[in-house]
């Protein structure tokens, strides 16, 4: 009797019904939508401030001070400079997920044949990598340094073995000063050689770099004789903002206490991935450039926390929202609930049948919601950062109770009402 | 005359015996109206107190002479171009080659206030410094000089030698300055290799007058504000050369462009699913009176008057619901404002018309269609029940 009753409801009733289930997949939509895009927008932003440029950068421990001073027998490679074969380790770290980009630099100091010093510097452009791993990488200036423009000519491209080793990016400035043109020829000479170069591009970087010429890394290193030897490297990592415990075990990792070590290496600080690199690389220092890593840390704290307070308006929105509903669609039963009064039904009798018909529709308005919500949340992502938003589990448990909470809440006054009902009033029109 | 008062007194009489429906039907109302100001405000202000935030990544904007040399006066001259209200902050920075135990170390005159606005993401272990003879050293140089902060440290400056009349360079002693180190700074960036001083003591300390080398700027502007701006400079302040950063502000723009994006889709998804609510709960209302409509049908009323005073109801509500949520909406606005930006949101007084006007729309267009439905319908079938 009972099911047939609640039956009864949902397919006499379900102009009705539909309604009320309408209303709950709004708020549920709602919900899981704000919910999804909050959850996600820290990753995302996190990858749009890349943009900035490298947000951490490794140098070698002993600057050349040692050889230079003491002039050290076996020419001071060891300790002055970072090793190239080093590299792909940098991608098999803890947090290597989380290395967007990166990009050795060597610079070398040059002269032109009209007497002119520039900086060479060799680095990778759109450099190609087998990991140990199995994985390939490509990173190098060309997404490292995005806000660069090509004036003229193109990028130097690395895969074309061919054209490469003798091509060069030439700064904007230096090639107004010399006149130089893509396709130009331009002779240079470093400590240990001379070399054609021929121009492949010219590029604005609205920087001191635009004095300088970028050349592949082993043209570079031949210049100054220092195959395998790179100066720095640029690493560009997503990181999460520095806090209290981060800024203390970047000073001293020794001082923390083990669960504190735990969670410190278990989170990725740019001051635990810079510690990660220096255990890698053979006698390197890896520091946070402050300018980067504090201003994405400020960035990204202040979206979240937009992200949030708006999601909480509307989910008290969407609360109410269904709640009115609920008690307003409840209410207008006052008839039908005082006849079943009149035969003799009990009230707790009466409160089941009304909360199971609810919950029935709470259910298909929760669901139907839930996936109007995602999609609302993809539409976001792809319109925005132009990429998927992630599905996250816990959307699900977060919907599905708030939905429950809230059209009990919504009914419990309503059936209040119902029950105190007195079945002649109502049957005789109030 | 008579007719409108009766109007009147119909309106208010459901409104006033019917509170406890009509206050869930406001309620929901002020509900959409509240997201719909809060959220608009938000995203109006959301490129300002964002705007603000990319500060952090330091000058956007840099200063330089245009024959090499570029004078205190200049500097500000440049300034006064830009609407104070904008410039979170200017510093010039003057370099000379001064020593520090006879070694040779780069030392940079500068505004401590000033760098401290162009530059928040410098890290001081220790104090600021400010003038009289106290000294920021970056990390590199108090690594290799072993300096601490309070140390007290002398710095020496060998001034050019000049030529007496014979043609030949006189000997010239060096400038010594004691300085107290307030404080040891790291970036991570080039800045670790130079000691900082105030202007007035790199001054005293090289008895020159000196010329400032480069003056960096901080100013909260959209990319072609600053454009604007460079241009004016450019041609017309004299001896000064303006230009961008073009790493902060091109990621700037990029960034920034996405982030209101964000804002205003979610603004325009919450809004839509917010409005529809509000006009499924008007629906139920009004679609719960039906057997009323019915009623007065039967005794006569034309259709034309019940629209109008079932319209006229709606409408009163949504005027009350919208009020109401622009007082609230602002309430939530500043409070995210004050949460998030640690700043105060200003008063739009457009929202509010808009929000009020927005609401009575969506409350009438959502009432109109039961009204309409019940209108329809034969009065006989209506108070029968079906």
């Amino acid at each position: 009797m009972f099911f047939r009753m609640i039956r009864g409801t949902l397919f006499r009733q379900w102009k009705k019904m539909l309604m009320i289930a309408f209303t709950i997949a709004l708020g549920a939509s709602l919900a899981s939508a704000m919910l999804s895009v909050m959850l996600d927008v820290g990753d995302k932003v996190n990858q749009e401030l890349k943009t900035y440029g490298a947000n951490i950068t490794v140098v070698p421990k002993e600057n050349s001070v040692l050889s230079e001073l003491y002039e050290v027998e076996d020419g001071g490679v060891s300790g002055a400079y970072l090793r190239e074969d080093e590299l792909g380790k940098i991608k098999t770290i803890f947090w290597a997920f989380n290395i967007v980009d990166f990009a050795p630099f060597v610079n070398v100091d040059c002269t032109l044949e009209d007497g002119t010093e520039v900086q060479c510097v060799g680095s990778w452009f759109d450099h190609h990598m087998d990991l140990p791993t199995g994985e390939t990488l490509d990173a190098g200036v060309v997404s490292l340094r995005s806000w660069w423009e090509l004036e003229e000519g193109q990028w130097l491209d690395e895969q074309l073995l061919s054209d490469s080793a003798d091509a060069a990016m030439v700064g904007k400035d230096l090639a107004q000063k010399l006149d130089l043109k893509p396709g130009d020829t331009l002779r240079v000479s470093g400590p240990a050689a001379d070399r054609e170069l021929r121009v492949a591009g010219i590029y604005d970087a609205g920087g001191t770099e635009d004095m300088q010429i970028y050349l592949q890394l082993d043209t570079a290193q031949s210049l100054a004789d220092l195959e395998g030897c790179v100066d720095r490297i640029e690493v560009s990592a997503l990181t999460t903002p520095e806090n209290e415990l981060s800024e203390r075990a970047a000073k001293d990792p020794s001082s923390l206490t083990v669960a504190q070590m735990e969670t410190w290496t278990c989170t990725a600080y740019a001051s635990s991935i810079c510690y990660q690199i220096q255990q890698v690389i053979t006698d390197s220092v890896a520091a946070p450039v402050r300018q980067v890593a504090d201003s994405e840390g400020a960035i990204l704290s202040k979206t979240q926390l937009l992200m949030i307070l708006i999601t909480i308006l509307s989910l008290i929105g969407a609360a109410l929202g269904i709640c009115n509903l609920v008690t307003a669609s409840v209410m207008e039963r006052a008839q039908e609930i005082g006849l079943m009064k009149a035969l003799g039904a009990q009230n707790l009798s009466i409160a089941l049948l009304v909360l199971c018909e609810i919950a029935i529709t709470a259910v298909f308005g929760g669901v139907g919601g839930f996936f109007a919500g995602f999609g609302f949340a993809q539409l976001i992502g792809h319109t925005v950062f132009g990429s998927a938003i992630e599905m996250r589990p816990m959307v699900v448990p977060i919907v599905a109770v708030l939905v429950v909470i809230v059209t009990l809440i919504g009914s419990i006054p309503a059936i209040k009402m119902l029950l105190g009902l007195r079945p002649t009033e109502v049957l005789h029109g109030r | 005359m008579k007719k409108r008062k009766m109007f009147i007194r119909m309106i208010t009489a459901s409104l006033m015996r019917r509170r406890s429906r009509m206050i869930v039907a406001l309620l929901s109302i002020a509900i959409g109206a509240t997201i719909l100001s809060g959220l608009v405000s938000i995203y109006y202000d959301v490129p300002r107190q964002m705007g603000a935030q990319f500060r952090n990544y330091g000058a956007n904007m840099i200063f330089t002479g245009e024959d090499g040399s570029l004078g205190l006066d200049e500097v500000i001259a440049g300034e006064k171009k830009i609407d104070p209200a904008e410039l979170v902050g200017a510093a010039p920075y003057r370099y000379e080659n001064v020593r520090i135990n006879d070694i040779p170390v780069v030392a940079a005159g500068t505004d401590p206030q000033g760098v401290q606005k162009t530059s928040p993401y410098w890290r001081v272990e220790g104090s600021w410094f400010s003038g009289g003879g106290e000294l920021l050293v970056g990390a590199s140089v108090a690594e290799s000089f072993r300096i601490k902060s309070g140390d007290v440290i002398d710095v020496s400056f060998t001034p050019a030698a000049q030529e007496d009349e014979s043609g030949e360079e006189e000997f010239v002693m060096d400038n010594f300055k004691t300085f107290t180190v307030m404080g040891i700074l790291q970036t991570g960036g080039s800045e670790e290799n130079y000691i900082y001083m105030s202007l007035d003591d790199l001054r005293e300390l090289t008895g020159t007058e000196g010329s400032i080398d480069v003056a960096e700027l901080s100013v909260s502007a959209g990319q072609e504000e600053l454009s604007a701006y460079i241009d004016a400079i450019n041609s017309g302040v004299k001896g000064v050369h303006a230009s961008l950063v073009k790493r902060v502000t091109a990621s700037e723009a990029t960034v920034l462009t996405k982030l209101q994006a964000l804002v205003l889709l979610v603004t325009i998804v919450v809004l839509a699913l917010t409005m529809i609510c509000v006009a499924t709960t008007m629906t139920a209302v009004v679609a719960e009176r039906r057997k009323e409509i019915g009623l007065r049908k039967a005794i006569g009323a034309s259709d034309k008057s019940i629209i109008q005073e079932f319209m006229g109801e709606s409408m009163l509500l949504g005027l009350l619901g919208g009020a109401l949520g622009s007082v609230l909406g602002y309430v939530f606005a500043q409070q995210v404002s004050i949460n998030v930006f640690s700043s105060s949101i200003s008063f739009r007084p457009v929202l509010v018309p808009v929000t009020v006007i927005a609401s009575i729309a969506v409350t009438g267009i959502s009432s109109l269609m039961p009204i309409r439905s019940a209108t329809d319908v034969d009065p006989a079938m209506v108070l029968k029940g079906e």
